[in-house]
């Protein structure tokens, strides 16, 4: 209820000014009658079916109880709200403030109720899921949280899945992903702020940090940015990502979006912000620099040296999803030379056949591989089979063998496309996929020369870059040396004792030096 | 566009920008090798080429110390700004003009350079224009992101430079092509072949052109160390300078180096391992174009500095036109490649880098020494410390 408190504060703070309602707030509700509040309710809500409005008689006196129906769990109510007031207090006289502050604490204390007294904060009460108890002749009306609390139960995550590691993801109810949070996290310093954007929806947003490690200045942006947005709706943290970027004008994501609860603790640890969106189960980590879409939670889980194989093979498969279509462009249209002769002849006679130049050829299985993979995505699971077969046997076999394209042009496509999988964020295998089509262009143009020149322009373009005024490419632009152990190898925990230095956080160090583990001396043997 | 928040704003308003000394040493080395790897240096004292280039580089740590000397007089002012402060801004605008039609012409000979090298050797059916025109759009996008991008880029793929450098090593040794015994005699002709090479080509080209950092020395972040960084990267870009042309002596030999337009590809297209490495070109370009990009655009930024200062205006309003006049006219300074070397060798160093590169600037130093004395004179004043 603490929370309904600041989200009471919070949309007082969040419209200061708005003169139509501020009017329609005017009567209080000692004012008015019982009937005279049903009849506003129920214009508010313009009698909407879910809408229940009970009168009851509580401590001799009357009441209104007001719930949407389809928000608050009915059981719960019934069981312990309606029975709790039914019983009779002797010596209670409901006339003051202070009675119906005594009575509320006599009956529902520790159940986290509130007073609120502004029509507004009904409302909006109403809304959240809480049920509202207005006392004839009273100022203030009774609020209590009754949200019903029913959903999807935590499953696995559907993205970035490992084979090591905690198998609960987040879900759609932000509180249950605050618990996962919480309960990895055993920590007072660990603090959430909320706050309600989209005018329309007043979805709940939730920013997590860890006081005395993340640094202020950042926070502070986080909330600056986060206040200013005037959007009507936000269904998805992606909403809120590209509201909050520093620049918009980028395929690369400029927050590192999650579903692990683990990956987001170790992320707090190191000195990020996570943002927690109400209706999605993915979390966004601020500030986030490139090599965070290259790390994977499960790095750090298994042994140092498979980690650091691991990450190697990532960065690998980025450059072969980005660069390898157009090489093949570039070498068979400009380049021959740069082939061995027998290789050269090879790829040459398999090509005899095919009507068109090799640029034609990529952006066409591209295009087809696109359309593909947006079907395997949105299709009906029934139908799945039916995808499979028609892009593998069609499109693939039959199409080579039909001479419309070239074998090894399958090839190219097919390790294209899986390198493209490999990458643990869906949203920066986007930026590979557009960027692929830019290369194959220009090197149909430029060749390899061209090639480069696209390359080095992406490099400018992301040193550019800035996350929460945290350079994109740190830190291995700006170099820092002592970041570097977990850059492309992944050293052995012991020894990776400092927090990123590009987060400039209040706590540098992770934990004192303890140096590598050893094993403890022989028997017999001088121990010094 | 522009990240304003992140950075400070300066006495006209300009965004400030720094550069760290790490990124400093990267700009350094990429830009020494710049053409001077693409063309080679030092080719009059033919097998004797490295010992001139040896030489260079201390003369070269000499030309370093020059311009940070003359940098570290004015704390924080940048070389037009030092001019200001010795002649008064009306001479100082004439000055920065002639500066910036020299850093432009340097920069159009640079990518002029690479689109030869380029059109004559990886894409010949491709016309020269379209080489430049899209590496001048580049330096553009770079120069209006900002030094700290150019920065930035040069120190990503400066490891690169390395790896491919030493993979080219490897590669002309294990197959057989590099052959030491082509470096004797040494000093076979004497000395005089050698202190030919030396001066004045070698002096001003590369080691000369440094005068461009004196723009860019100022906003390295610790200024402190910059002495010592930039020392270093004047004896590691020489050093690499070095061994490039040792590279190439051995591989190709002096008569096919001299011979040779571009001896860093020509040596590179020697390669050739279990019928498979055959032609690694494409490594030699990268280490090139790494090398071009860095250089052509400290020149243009150079350049765009002095325009920066002569209209008041921040530098990244003239980037896309300044790189559009680069890219015509690193096509219009000259009518084929053998008169764009002639002009390079012989009238270049004599009537541009010489007054440019060591004339003004030393009278300048004289001025600037001059005026801190009057001034230390009076009481009351502080006198800056080296």
């Amino acid at each position: 209820m603490s929370i309904l408190k600041s989200l009471l504060k919070m949309r007082k703070k969040e419209y200061p000014v708005q003169p139509q309602e501020a009017a329609e707030t005017g009567p209080d509700l000692k004012s008015m009658s019982l009937e005279q509040l049903k009849k506003r309710i129920n214009a508010e809500f313009g009698s909407t079916v879910d809408l229940s409005m009970d009168e009851l008689k509580t401590e001799g006196k009357d009441a209104l109880l007001i719930y949407l129906k389809t928000m608050i769990d009915t059981k719960l109510l019934k069981e312990t709200i309606l029975q709790s007031l039914s019983v009779k207090e002797d010596g209670i006289e409901l006339t003051t403030e202070d009675d119906l502050k005594s009575l509320c604490k006599e009956k529902f204390g520790g159940a986290g109720y509130q007073l609120v007294e502004s029509f507004d904060d009904i409302i909006t009460a109403l809304l959240y899921g809480n049920i509202i108890i207005i006392f004839k002749d009273m100022e203030k009306a009774l609020s209590l949280s009754m949200d019903s609390g029913e959903d999807r139960s935590i499953t696995e995550p559907s993205t970035q899945t490992v084979i090591r590691g905690p198998k609960d993801g987040f879900v759609e109810s932000i509180s249950t992903n605050v618990r996962l949070l919480r309960k990895r996290i055993k920590n007072k310093h660990l603090r959430f702020e909320k706050f309600i954007i989209g005018s329309e929806t007043n979805t709940s947003v939730y920013i997590g940090y860890m006081k005395g490690i993340s640094n202020e200045k950042i926070v502070q942006e986080v909330r600056k940015r986060l206040g200013q947005i005037k959007v009507n709706a936000i269904f998805e943290s992606g909403n809120i990502e590209e509201l909050i970027a520093d620049k918009s004008a980028t395929p690369f994501p400029l927050a590192l979006n999650t579903e692990r609860p683990d990956s987001v603790a170790s992320n707090l640890l190191e000195g990020k912000i996570a943002i927690l969106v109400d209706g999605t189960p993915f979390v966004l980590v601020v500030p986030a620099v490139l090599v965070d879409f290259f790390s994977i939670a499960e790095d750090y889980y298994q042994n140092f040296m498979m980690g650091s194989f691991l990450r190697m093979i990532r960065y690998l498969s980025f450059m072969i999803a980005l660069i390898t279509p157009s090489l093949y462009v570039g070498i068979l249209t400009f380049h021959h030379e740069l082939l061995p002769t027998p290789l050269l002849l090879g790829i040459i006679a398999q090509r005899e056949g095919v009507p068109f130049p090799a640029v034609i050829e990529v952006l066409l299985m591209e295009v087809t591989f696109e359309i593909l993979r947006e079907a395997g995505v949105r299709m009906p699971r029934a139908v799945g089979q039916t995808v499979s077969i028609v892009g593998a046997l069609v499109i693939g076999q039959a199409a080579a063998e039909a001479g419309i394209i070239s074998n090894i042009m399958v090839i190219i496509v097919a390790i294209t496309a899986i390198a493209n999988f490999v990458s643990p964020t869906y949203s920066f295998a986007a930026a590979a996929r557009l960027l692929r089509f830019l290369l194959i262009i220009v090197s149909a143009f430029l060749g390899l020369y061209g090639v480069l020149i696209v390359l080095v322009f992406i490099v400018a373009h992301l040193s550019s870059l800035r996350s929460f005024g945290v350079p994109y490419l740190s830190p291995v632009a700006p170099f820092i040396i002592e970041q570097q152990k977990d850059v492309f190898f992944r050293f052995p925990i012991w020894s990776m004792r400092k927090r990123p230095a590009y987060l400039k956080s209040q706590n540098p160090e992770k934990f004192p030096k303890t140096g590598s583990p050893s094993p403890p001396p022989m028997e017999g043997e001088q121990s010094n | 566009m522009l990240t304003e928040r992140t950075f400070k704003r300066d006495w006209c308003g300009m965004l400030k920008e720094n550069i760290s000394l790490s990124q400093l040493l990267t700009l350094l080395i990429n830009f020494l090798l710049g053409s001077a790897i693409v063309v080679g240096v030092g080719g009059d004292a033919k097998k004797d080429a490295w010992i001139a280039i040896a030489a260079a580089i201390m003369i070269g740590f000499g030309i370093m110390l020059f311009y940070y000397f003359l940098i570290s007089r004015v704390p924080g002012q940048n070389f037009f700004e030092i001019m200001e402060f010795g002649f008064k801004r009306p001479i100082a605008i004439i000055f920065s003009i002639t500066y910036v039609v020299y850093f432009l012409y340097l920069a159009c000979r640079v990518v002029r350079d690479f689109g030869e090298l380029i059109a004559s050797a990886i894409l010949p059916s491709t016309p020269i224009e379209i080489i430049s025109l899209t590496i001048c759009l580049l330096m553009a996008y770079i120069l209006y992101l900002g030094l700290e991008v150019l920065g930035r880029t040069s120190e990503i793929f400066t490891p690169y430079l390395f790896g491919f450098l030493f993979l080219l090593t490897i590669l002309l040794f294990a197959s057989g092509n590099a052959n030491l015994y082509e470096i004797k005699p040494v000093l076979g002709d004497g000395l005089k072949p050698v202190l030919n090479a030396l001066f004045p080509t070698l002096i001003v080209f590369p080691f000369g052109e440094l005068i461009a950092f004196t723009l860019i020395l100022p906003v390295v972040t610790n200024f402190k160390y910059c002495l010592r960084v930039s020392m270093l990267g004047v004896g590691i870009a020489g050093s690499l300078l070095l061994f490039a042309m040792f590279l190439m002596i051995v591989t190709l030999g002096a008569d096919a180096l001299q011979r040779s337009n571009f001896p860093m590809l020509s040596s590179a297209r020697e390669v050739s391992i279990g019928n498979f490495i055959e032609r690694i070109d494409a490594l030699v370009v990268f280490i090139m174009m790494l090398g071009i990009l860095v250089k052509g655009s400290v020149f243009m930024f150079a350049g765009l500095k002095g325009l920066e200062y002569t209209f008041r205006l921040p530098y990244r309003y003239f980037s896309l036109p300044v790189a559009m006049i680069v890219s015509s006219f690193s096509i219009l300074i000259s009518v084929n490649f053998g008169d764009h070397w002639q002009e390079g060798l012989e009238i270049v160093p004599y009537f541009l880098h010489l007054p440019l590169q060591f004339g003004l600037p030393s009278l300048l130093l004289i001025t600037v020494l001059w005026k801190r004395r009057k001034k230390k004179a009076k009481p009351g004043v502080k006198g800056m410390k080296f």
